[in-house]
């Protein structure tokens, strides 16, 4: 790269710029800066780490397993496929009542929705009303994307195992007739997903109409136009599909089920006391080594429970500060000896 | 390649075929080969294809990233240098194309055409006009002077700006009109076309209308370089011999090997580091997807069943596959962008160079050139500094500071640089007054000294030239391609003696009484490095042959039949001690019979057109001999300023500093101590040609590795002893011919040996001082250190024409802008206007872009691997299935955009250290460890 240059006065500019005098500053670490500091980050992390984790354990949380595995358990004999349709009910505890509003999760281990093969099978556009795409759909659905010579819709793996079971709360009262909770349904997918991402596709007032030509996925009991009643959640902005077709990073995940809201200050919402779950289970998990759970949690301004970001702010600031009175103590007692009074780190 | 026209009647036809025509071609794509060319030479780049590779592997399989996360990047980093170099290349178009349509004046028929520059051919006779460039090369046959010579500037070829004076063919300088020139009957033989500017072999032949033949040597004198500007002539003619790229310049200007520096190629070492950990982790995913999937319910559980032609697959193509798809997923560990970040590190760095005020020289109004900037870090790694001595060191600037006749001394009387006072004509006469004999003598000493030279006078007094003399009114500025000559005219024109000019082959003298004298020049016998000494044959008013012989003193003793030899070379040998550059001037009377047989010598071995060179130096072998001497000159040449200063700091900087200089060992000697290369403590050693001929080679070398060796015996005890306080240090010093016989292989192929003892002694000595030295053997000594085992970065400096070998055979070429032209900047990877900014060159830019560079390199692997490591991890998660964890659009923008611009800013402007502090300290130049990234 030749530089020629043909200016008469080929003097360079006497700039701070050019002559590579900008101001600069560099940090030394001396015992005078770096003690300090250690100590300053010992003392902010100890108190926010101790905030996170109290508010962390505030929250409240319950996990209830009903995979059904355990010969035990009173679902054991939904394991079978001949039972169909398959009722089992779970009698649990709560010590503490939640307070605010509470969310319903359902939980899956050792499902890889996170798998490059499951994750590619389904078809965006057919899935935001494409007409075209929903009787045509991608090849990326294979081998999800027809049945019988029939377009699939929604196409694809994940459509196609939807996860399937209807859970129901209730409250076991003093008496013994026990009281449903009203679980909500909307409200639990992202705003952009329901608005934007999901749509039907367009025709008249009637879903079905919309559908026509098309069959369900071979999994489902019921075609997608008949996921709900509430036409505002029913076929593809149906709210229990959106959250499943949001595949999950890691194989063992939650997802929201419904809602529990608030009803007002003075009652807890799930006040302390024995609660049963109904589950009408269709969903099977135990061929490959599968779990399901049903989680009930409480939220703070933090999110969900997560002990760990306290726990991991106060080891750092501890082991910080106590780095800090180790070099504190190492310092005082060879500043004298050193000709180098300060012993950089 | 043999210009062989038809004898007589051919006349000026030429042969067709063959012969390029004028055009210069100096791009290097055309219109519609820029694409395909320009593509390949890019995927000749190991990472450029190595991510072509990636990108269509994504296209034929099924991947877990589009191709497009690969293609644009890729496609952004071609297209960016396809841009640079299209532009580049679209200049170089413009240039040619300017050249080649500029018109030329031919002559045809005895006519004077105007034709397009790229129509011309081999054999047409082209006239050129003062301040014109010549079309292509051209044998010249006649000017409009009447002694048939030209005058012409080479600035554009070799940069020097002084003007040469080229002979035209003596049977055609009579030829000034278009008619007598287009009834030219010749035919010309000459070589095939080589680079060498200042070789040029050939024979002319003419045809008179009824004699036979006459035959003429042709040499590079009569030879008129494209690329050259003619001078103070109104216009010559002269035939084309070599047109377009034939041409010396177009010759000349095929590029340079391309020097790597060796952070480039340890950058490669990690590129294939970072490929293998990229295939073995391609590999470990590859056997643990396979092995996970052994299950079939987790190979295909029901919510995630595959297709028909997907289960049917071949288990090892599916392997093999699956093994690309990971290679493609984890692909990014190699930084895409990282060769067009650190091109564009060099690039923008090597301004901070040039914009440096402490390297801009306010006395010549130079700044320091890069000419190329991929060597920036490789200034931060120097262990080895070669430099030239005269010129570099020293400031080339010679004064003449006495001279010795007969054993007498004889001192200007004002010494000052160039100027000369009035009152300058007196001598000091240091010894005795000479006797009348002697007076005689010294007078020839003068005329001696006056003649035999190559300076040419220039009448005009431009403002220009930085020497003038008020002679009579009348200034004259004296220009020779070697100062030293000018010096020496201007010191005699100070004793009295005043060189006037050369006009139709005489040369005219203003003497002491203020008479002109005149002595036809019969012969030049011009100097070479290798002869060491130059001599001209005159003939006087009165009619008597003087061979006059100047040279170094070592090729003039040995000739020497007569004179005061013993009572000169006491004189020579005190001078050269005191750090002055001698020669010694020696003359013969010849009488006619003795010249016409030199003259037929020289003839014979003018027209040979094999080994002209050789057997002119056998004929100039045997004119020179039986001298009767005279006296000697000796002129000085001052060090540069902070030349030991600079020296010293690099030593300290642990940098090993060898000067490499033809000159004699004892001035070369003086230097070095001047400079402070030797300090007065310094023991040392002698391999020379004197001791060698006391004893054997063997013996020499033996010795010497054994003092060698024993101080550093003693030195580890002084280490383990933490004594090496004053240890003593070991200069070595080895002329030429010493060095050509270690370099010479033996019979007994044991040749390696000495090599091995050579380098041996040369690595434990702190200074080592190579006198004596041809060019060529300049850049042996650099490659022998270059390819030593250890392999250490060499940096040559130079400032002339006889250090360009070893500027381009050192890792690190710097060349001075200085006297001698400026082919050593222009060969140069740096040129500094000064040897001082050395200093600044190494200790700081070069300390900074070392640092910069290995930062910059290191940074990018870091972060492709901090980038690409989740991503393998997060293969264990989602059963080995290549999903990806980030989002395209971010795989795609991570190098290219996200990442990119901060490392840049800070590899621009990083400094670990200030300015000051690395210029006082030199030791920190130290701690890099060699090459070793940082």
């Amino acid at each position: 790269m030749a530089m020629n240059y043909t200016a008469k006065t080929r003097r360079p500019d006497n700039t701070a710029f050019k002559q590579q005098r900008l101001p600069a500053w560099q940090p030394i670490l001396t015992a005078g800066t770096v003690l300090p500091i250690f100590f300053i980050i010992g003392l902010i992390f100890i108190p926010i780490g101790i905030g996170i984790f109290v508010t962390s354990n505030n929250i409240r949380e319950i996990e209830i397993d009903y995979t059904g595995t355990e010969p035990s358990s009173p679902c054991n004999k939904c394991l079978s496929p001949d039972v169909t349709p398959c009722f089992c009910t779970i009698n649990f505890t709560l010590e503490k009542s939640f307070e605010g509003n509470v969310f319903m999760y359902y939980g899956l281990s050792n499902f890889y929705q996170n798998h490059r093969r499951y994750v590619k099978s389904r078809d965006d556009s057919q899935l935001n009303g494409d007409s075209s795409a929903l009787l045509n759909p991608s090849k990326e659905c294979e081998p999800y994307r027809r049945n019988e010579d029939k377009p699939i819709a929604p196409c694809g793996a994940i459509a196609n195992s939807m996860f399937n079971d209807t859970l129901e709360l209730f409250l076991i009262g003093n008496d013994s007739y026990p009281i449903p909770i009203a679980l909500k349904k909307k409200g639990i997918a992202w705003w952009t997903d329901k608005n934007v991402k999901f749509r039907n596709p367009p025709g008249g007032d009637n879903l079905e109409e919309r559908f026509k030509g098309t069959t369900k996925p071979v999994n489902w009991l019921k075609p997608v136009y008949m996921l709900d009643s509430d036409p505002d959640n029913n076929g593809f902005i149906n709210e229990d599909f959106i959250v499943w077709m949001r595949t999950a990073a890691l194989p063992t995940f939650r997802k929201l089920y419904r809602l529990i809201e608030r009803k007002s200050d003075l009652h807890p919402t799930l006040p302390a006391g024995r609660y049963s779950l109904n589950v009408t289970y269709n969903y099977p998990v135990h061929y490959f080594d599968g779990r399901k759970r049903m989680i009930l949690s409480t939220i703070s301004w933090m999110g969900g429970k997560n002990p760990f970001l306290g726990i991991a702010y106060i080891a750092v600031g501890s082991i910080s500060f106590l780095l800090g009175v180790v070099l504190l103590v190492i310092n005082h007692k060879y500043r004298n000896s050193s000709n180098t009074a300060d012993i950089t780190i | 390649y043999v210009g062989h026209r038809e004898p007589p009647p051919g006349a000026e036809a030429y042969i067709p075929q063959r012969y390029p025509d004028n055009r210069i071609v100096s791009s290097k794509y055309t219109f519609w080969n820029f694409i395909p060319k320009n593509l390949f030479e890019q995927f000749r780049r190991v990472a450029n294809f190595y991510f072509l590779i990636i990108f269509l592997v994504q296209l034929i399989i099924d991947t877990p990233t589009s191709p497009v996360t690969s293609g644009l990047p890729l496609f952004f980093v071609i297209t960016v240098t396809a841009i640079k170099q299209g532009y580049e290349d679209w200049l170089r178009h413009k240039a040619d194309n300017a050249m080649n349509q500029c018109p030329v004046h031919f002559i045809q028929h005895g006519k004077l055409v105007r034709k397009q520059s790229r129509k011309l051919r081999v054999g047409d006779i082209v006239m050129v006009k003062e301040d014109e460039t010549f079309p292509c090369d051209l044998i010249f046959l006649s000017s409009n002077r009447g002694d048939g010579t030209c005058h012409v500037t080479t600035a554009s070829l070799d940069g020097e700006s002084s003007h040469k004076t080229h002979y035209a063919v003596q049977d055609t300088k009579g030829f000034h009109t278009e008619e007598d020139i287009g009834g030219l009957h010749a035919t010309i033989e000459c070589e095939q076309p080589q680079p060498d500017l200042y070789k040029f072999v050939g024979r002319i032949n003419v045809y008179s209308d009824l004699n036979d033949p006459v035959v003429r040597p042709l040499g590079s004198e009569n030879l008129l370089l494209r690329g050259a500007t003619l001078k103070n002539t109104e216009k010559i003619f002269g035939v084309a011999i070599y047109t377009g790229m034939e041409t010396k310049m177009a010759l000349n200007y095929q590029s340079k090997s391309q020097k790597r520096s060796a952070v480039e190629k340890s950058m490669n070492a990690f590129l294939i580091v970072y490929l293998c950990i990229l295939i073995s982790k391609a590999l470990i995913n590859t056997v643990l997807k396979y092995v996970w999937q052994s299950e079939p319910f987790r190979d295909e559980p029901w919510y995630n069943q595959k297709t028909e032609s997907e289960r049917q697959r071949n288990l090892f193509l599916k392997a093999f596959t699956d093994f690309l798809a990971f290679m493609v997923l984890f692909n990014y560990i190699i930084p895409v962008s990282m060769y067009v970040t650190v091109e564009m590190q060099k690039f923008l760095g090597s301004y901070f160079i040039t914009w440096d005020e402490d390297m801009f020289d306010e006395e010549t109004g130079e700044g320091p050139l890069v000419n190329t900037s991929d060597l920036n870090e490789e200034l931060g790694q120097v262990e080895y500094i070669f430099t030239d001595k005269t010129g570099t060191l020293t400031e080339n600037n010679m004064e003449f500071k006495e001279c010795c006749i007969e054993g007498h001394v004889y001192v200007p009387h004002v010494i000052c640089n160039g100027q000369v006072l009035p009152e300058s004509s007196g001598i000091d006469m240091i010894d005795s007054s000479p006797s009348v004999n002697g007076r005689e003598r010294e007078e020839l000493f003068f005329r001696a000294l006056c003649l035999c030279h190559t300076v040419q006078v220039k009448d005009d007094d431009s403002v220009d030239g930085p020497r003038k003399s008020p002679d009579g009114g009348k200034s004259c500025v004296y220009i020779s391609s070697s100062p030293d000559e000018v010096a020496l005219v201007e010191g005699v024109q100070r004793l009295g003696f005043t060189y006037l000019r050369l006009k139709d082959n005489y040369m005219e003298i203003l003497n002491r009484e203020n008479h002109i004298e005149r002595f036809e020049l019969l012969e030049i016998l011009s100097f070479d490095s290798v002869r060491r000494r130059m001599s001209v044959i005159v003939k006087s008013a009165t009619g008597e042959i003087y061979l006059f012989c100047k040279g170094a003193d070592s090729s003039i003793f040995p000739r020497v039949i007569e004179g005061k030899v013993d009572q000169i070379r006491a004189r020579v040998e005190r001078n050269a001690v005191e750090g002055l550059r001698t020669l010694c001037v020696a003359y013969k009377r010849l009488i006619q019979e003795e010249y016409e047989g030199i003259c037929k010598l020289l003839q014979a071995a003018k027209v040979a057109l094999q080994d002209r060179e050789k057997k002119l130096a056998e004929a100039y072998e045997q004119i020179e001999k039986d001298l009767t001497l005279l006296g000697a000159t000796a002129v000085e040449d001052r060090l540069q300023e902070k030349a030991a200063d600079t020296i010293e700091a690099l030593q300290k900087a642990g940098i090993k500093v060898w000067v490499l200089t033809g000159d004699k060992m004892e001035t070369a000697a003086a230097t070095c101590y001047a400079c402070k290369l030797f300090r007065r403590n310094t023991q040392l050693l002698e391999l020379t040609t004197k001791r060698i001929e006391e004893q054997s080679l063997h013996d020499v070398l033996f010795e010497l590795s054994k003092t060698v060796l024993r101080h550093s015996g003693s030195l580890t005890r002084d280490n383990l002893s933490g004594l090496s306080a004053d240890m003593q240090d070991y200069g070595l010093i080895i002329d030429g011919a010493a060095l050509s016989l270690i370099m010479k292989p033996r019979e007994d192929g044991s040749s390696g040996n000495y090599r091995e003892l050579f380098l041996e002694i040369c690595r434990s000595c702190s200074a080592v001082l190579c006198c004596r030295m041809a060019p060529l053997q300049k850049a042996q000594i650099v490659k022998l250190i270059k390819f030593s085992k250890e392999h250490p970065i060499t940096l040559a400096i130079g400032d002339g024409a006889n250090d360009v070998s070893m500027i381009l055979e050192a890792h690190v070429g710097i060349g001075v802008i200085g006297k001698e032209g400026r082919q050593a900047a222009r060969n140069s990877d740096y040129a500094i206007p000064k040897f001082k900014h050395l200093k600044k060159m190494l200790l700081v830019h070069g300390h900074f872009y070392y640092i910069r560079i290995s930062e910059l390199v290191q940074y990018f692997f870091y972060k492709n691997v901090c980038f690409i490591f989740p991503q393998f991890l997060y293969q264990f998660f989602c059963g080995f299935s290549q999903q990806t964890l980030y989002d395209t659009a971010y795989l795609t923008l991570y190098n290219i955009s996200f990442t990119s611009l901060p490392i840049l800013l800070y590899s621009l402007m990083e400094q670990h250290v200030g300015i000051d502090v690395l210029k006082r300290d030199p030791t920190l130049y130290r701690y890099h460890p060699p090459n070793s990234l940082s």
